[in-house]
């Protein structure tokens, strides 16, 4: 026996091992029930799946990388947010700071920006992929709209975020999306208040979007897509093949 | 399940009291008289038929999660090359003095800007995305028509209503992202022949 099996062999035996896993290695079909039984992060799916299910071409794992996506934001978000101050006078120095002295921070800026764009694409690619399956249809019509209200969280989520390096594109591109706002009829001027935090984009606006972004819509993700994969689940799993 | 009748003759008596002798008992005969034995008397309304339908199931380990394990890795991976190799943009300090000649909304939203170009903002910007966020949330209450069809040939309204929603959606970003250019004019991107030309795109992620 080699030097590396003893080590393998040790480490397998020993209790925090046999603690943290509980079983060996899954190889037969009892033992890979329980990996996924008995894994927090893995319960989530059932033991066993219907055989079309796992069909790449069925899903195109657009749901799956959607959420993975997610949690890519999540990481990359909370290493941002270490090295970032919402204010207008911070946070543009933030950025270019962020980008040449933080560890890793272009890297990481790069990544959460065209993260955020890919989760905006394949949500929106996840919808047409569910309505061309007809996978709305009973049981599964309110997991459905648990999904709408997903695709506005992930927009909220990526317009928020857009305005937080405080550049030209950022503010811009913010002042024409709340001023669009500032046009619904009864409601504008509340409303333009209420985003804006004042009558122009400005540090208050900041703020609320920073706050948006970093705490309430990815609360609000997370509760319905606790709620969207429940639902998956005792809907019977992922919608019959065509 | 066994020959239950046999003749009366044959039977064995056994230590047993007559009255408490089982069905089984009485059944029981000597290994000589008969080459099989009975095992146990199942009456025919107790059987249970199932119906086992074939089993069209695979282990979630490792069928499942060895695709999500590869589709997570090959998207780590491209987004770790985007992120090694394009940086995301970034302008100069906003400046609420100076309104840049392109100023336009996330790439997602400017399908609604391109409506802006043709209605008013209360239509283009309150009303219409209003109604397709709503909408898109009827969509199950509404196809009510066939509730079991889900081949594309079996719905066909549905399929045609949705899909010349998206390619609208789709074409009015398009149009957003390549010709509109210095305030929100209409341009042809790259093709210096024409008239109204612009030498690149106007267009930032």
């Amino acid at each position: 026996m080699s030097f590396l099996e003893r080590m393998d062999q040790s480490i397998r035996r020993s209790m925090a091992w046999r603690t943290l896993f509980r079983q060996p290695y899954p190889n037969d079909e009892r033992s890979r029930a329980y990996a996924v039984m008995n894994n927090v992060f893995l319960h989530i799916h059932p033991v066993r799946v219907r055989q079309h299910a796992v069909k790449f071409a069925y899903t195109f794992c657009l749901g799956g990388l959607s959420f993975f996506l997610f949690l890519v934001l999540t990481i990359t978000g909370v290493y941002l947010m270490f090295f970032y101050v919402p204010s207008a006078t911070l946070a543009y120095t933030n950025i270019l700071d962020i980008q040449s002295q933080v560890t890793f921070g272009l890297l990481t800026r790069n990544i959460h920006r065209w993260g955020a764009h890919l989760m905006v694409f394949f949500v929106f690619l996840h919808m047409m992929r569910v309505f061309y399956h007809g996978a709305y249809k009973p049981p599964r019509e309110f997991n459905w709209v648990v999904g709408v209200v997903l695709l506005f969280t992930t927009i909220m989520l990526s317009f928020t975020g857009y305005l937080l390096p405080w550049d030209q594109i950022a503010y811009w591109a913010i002042t024409i999306g709340t001023n669009m706002g500032g046009y619904a009829p009864l409601i504008n001027t509340p409303v333009n208040r209420l985003l804006l935090g004042g009558l122009e984009v400005g540090q208050n606006t900041l703020l609320r979007f920073y706050v948006l972004h970093i705490m309430f819509f990815p609360l609000v993700a997370a509760i319905f897509l606790a709620v969207h994969f429940w639902r998956i689940r005792k809907d019977g799993g992922i919608s019959g093949p065509l | 399940m066994t020959d239950t009748k046999s003749p009366p003759d044959r039977r064995v008596v056994l230590p047993v009291d007559p009255t408490r002798r089982t069905e089984i008992d009485k059944q029981r005969v000597p290994m000589s008289a008969r080459p099989y034995r009975l095992l146990a008397l199942v009456k025919q309304d107790a059987v249970v038929r199932v119906q086992k339908e074939p089993d069209d199931t695979v282990m979630t380990w490792p069928h499942l999660l060895s695709i999500e394990f590869l589709a997570a890795g090959m998207m780590s991976v491209f987004l770790l090359l985007m992120g090694l190799f394009i940086n995301a943009p970034l302008e100069e300090l906003a400046n609420s003095n100076v309104t840049p000649a392109v100023a336009k909304a996330p790439w997602y939203f400017l399908g609604l800007q391109e409506l802006l170009a043709y209605f008013h903002p209360t239509v283009a910007g309150v009303l219409t995305p209003l109604l397709v966020l709503v909408g898109a949330g009827f969509i199950p209450y509404i196809d009510r028509g066939n509730l079991t069809a889900t081949r594309p040939s079996e719905r066909k309204t549905a399929v045609v209503l949705f899909t010349m929603f998206c390619a609208l959606g789709l074409t009015l970003t398009f149009v957003g992202i390549f010709f509109r250019g210095p305030g929100y004019s209409f341009v042809i991107p790259y093709l210096p022949f024409f008239e109204n030309s612009s030498p690149g795109l106007h267009f930032s992620l």
